[in-house]
């Protein structure tokens, strides 16, 4: 079953200014109201790397992350699919997906993965 | 505001000390920094410990209360001062307004880390905790991981390469086999890990871009200084250190929110604030110690401070001009990358090495020579936290 991306951004109210995370005040005019949005289409990646030195808790031989930018603003970080950076290239199009990211005391962690666009 | 002086600086040798407890290593340096203080059996007014992971990694809390006790420096002031990887310069820059306010007039910074007696994936879960929670640690996201981000937009803008971070390997783990103090004392060979067929193996990517041979080690140690007012340091007769500049910013909690991510506001910031309170430029500082945790902020610190323009950093690294001798001196001791990085220990060693050399004492092959004035940058989180030190040697 297709899960609904289920991270909320932020609109300054009074400027406009899009946060994510959550502040309390607004990082550019200090405005404290928001306007709860949610990130809207597909995403631009802005930068990416391979890590094979990984925390604990990710038994796994390396991990794919990078952040990206979705269409309306939005700006966070996410897995991503792919095998190797090869594949991958600042400003290319990523698809949005929430997923399984870890597993914490037996039990799945969901968050943004991204796939490659051709 | 009171000038504040630095009349007593210590360290023990960075690396892997199993034998050594975390408060162990503490008093050693503080042992280290109050004997070469002078002071004798006299106490001090007040002692801040920088850590960052002793509650994570020792299971331990108010070590600075533990601290006084052991050291017989009781009844003086004690607090324990954790912010992150800058955790030492801001125990300095506490000890520092104590002092100019005119409440104290000597104080103890002591700044250590136990690191090595978790694995490197404990220890890398350690240093993620200062990610953001919801928004980048649950990913697995690490400081390297957001390093080899920030490497890759920063070469794609600026041109950086491997060769100008090749540059900072060499040179720093060259300058860590001349220390005592070093956690790494072992020279890079170029072939062994940059151009030859064996390379990809001794050297393998860590987070792209960055390779191994990019990232320093992860480190157990301890480093401490005693400050005091100018007065209690013209009595000692000796070439002191005063503290002529100082200057701290901050910036946002995740890279995604920076406009520019390859902006270190935060370093621009707090240097323009030293720079300006000791009423220096960046052609007047002598030998330097930047937050190299990976070599490409080195490079970067080295422009955002102002030493180079933005995009020249690299290649006056490989020019030479950063080199013992050259135009800049940058991380004579071998810096993080080869002293090692115990977290909380750091900005406190940054420093004592500076004193080291603006009091003239170190080997000549390590000496800047007749060094006037130091400049230090420890770096918190991903330049989220930074702190920059402006150093001026007094010959009484």
């Amino acid at each position: 079953m297709k899960k609904e991306i289920a991270i909320t951004a932020y609109k300054c109210k009074k400027c406009g200014k899009i946060h994510y995370p959550f502040h309390d005040r607004c990082l550019d005019c200090k405005g404290r109201e928001f306007e709860k949005i949610k990130p809207e289409g597909n995403a631009k990646l802005l930068t990416f790397t391979t890590i094979f030195n990984l925390p604990w808790g990710f038994d796994q031989r390396y991990l794919v992350i990078g952040v990206v930018e979705f269409e309306n603003k939005v700006k966070a970080m996410g897995q991503i699919k792919a095998d190797s950076v090869d594949q991958l290239k600042i400003g290319m199009k990523v698809k949005p997906t929430w997923e399984p990211v870890r597993v914490q005391y037996g039990e799945d962690v969901y968050g943004l993965k991204f796939e490659p666009m051709k | 505001m009171r000038d504040v002086a630095i009349i007593g600086a210590g360290m023990i040798p960075f690396g892997r000390r199993d034998e050594d407890t975390l408060m162990d290593m503490l008093s050693y340096a503080s042992l280290k920094a109050l004997d070469d203080a002078g002071l004798g059996d006299k106490s001090v007014d007040a002692v801040y410990v920088a850590n960052m992971g002793g509650g994570m990694l020792q299971h331990q809390s108010a070590i600075a209360s533990s601290l006084v006790d052991r050291l017989s420096l009781l009844p003086a002031a004690a607090e324990t001062i954790e912010n992150g990887p800058a955790s030492g310069a801001s125990a300095v820059k506490n000890g520092l307004l104590a002092i100019a306010s005119g409440y104290y007039d000597t104080i103890l910074v002591v700044g250590g880390e136990k690191m090595r007696e978790v694995t490197g994936w404990r220890a890398t879960d350690f240093v993620a905790t200062m990610t953001h929670p919801q928004a980048e640690y649950p990913y697995g996201i690490t400081l390297p991981g957001m390093a080899g981000m920030f490497t890759r937009l920063y070469m794609e803008k600026y041109g950086v390469t491997r060769e100008h971070l090749l540059a900072i390997s060499l040179k720093n783990q060259e300058m860590g086999t001349l220390n005592p103090y070093a956690h790494v004392e072992m020279a890079l060979d170029r072939g062994g890990i940059y151009d030859s067929p064996h390379a990809i193996v001794n050297n393998p990517v860590s987070a792209d871009p960055l390779h191994l041979y990019d990232l320093c080690p992860v480190s157990d140690g301890a480093a401490a200084l005693v400050l005091c007012t100018v007065e209690i340091a013209k009595k000692t007769g000796k070439p002191y250190v005063v503290i002529a500049g100082f200057g701290q910013a901050t910036d946002t909690h995740t890279l995604a929110e920076r406009e520019d991510p390859t902006d270190l506001k935060a370093v621009t910031l707090a240097a323009q604030q030293a720079f300006a309170m000791a009423k220096l430029k960046p052609s007047d500082v002598s030998v330097a110690e930047l937050h190299d945790a990976f070599t490409i902020l080195e490079i970067a610190e080295s422009e955002h401070v102002g030493f180079f323009k933005k995009g020249e950093g690299g290649k006056a690294a490989v020019a030479g001009k950063t080199r013992l001798g050259g135009q800049i001196p940058i991380n004579v001791s071998g810096g993080l990358k080869a002293r090692g990085h115990p977290v909380g220990g750091t900005g406190v060693a940054q420093i004592v090495d500076i004193v080291w050399q603006l009091r003239h004492e170190l080997p000549e092959n390590r000496q800047v020579k007749n060094a006037e004035v130091g400049l230090t940058v420890n770096f918190g989180g991903f330049g989220n936290n930074v702190l920059c030190f402006i150093l001026r040697r007094v010959q009484p």
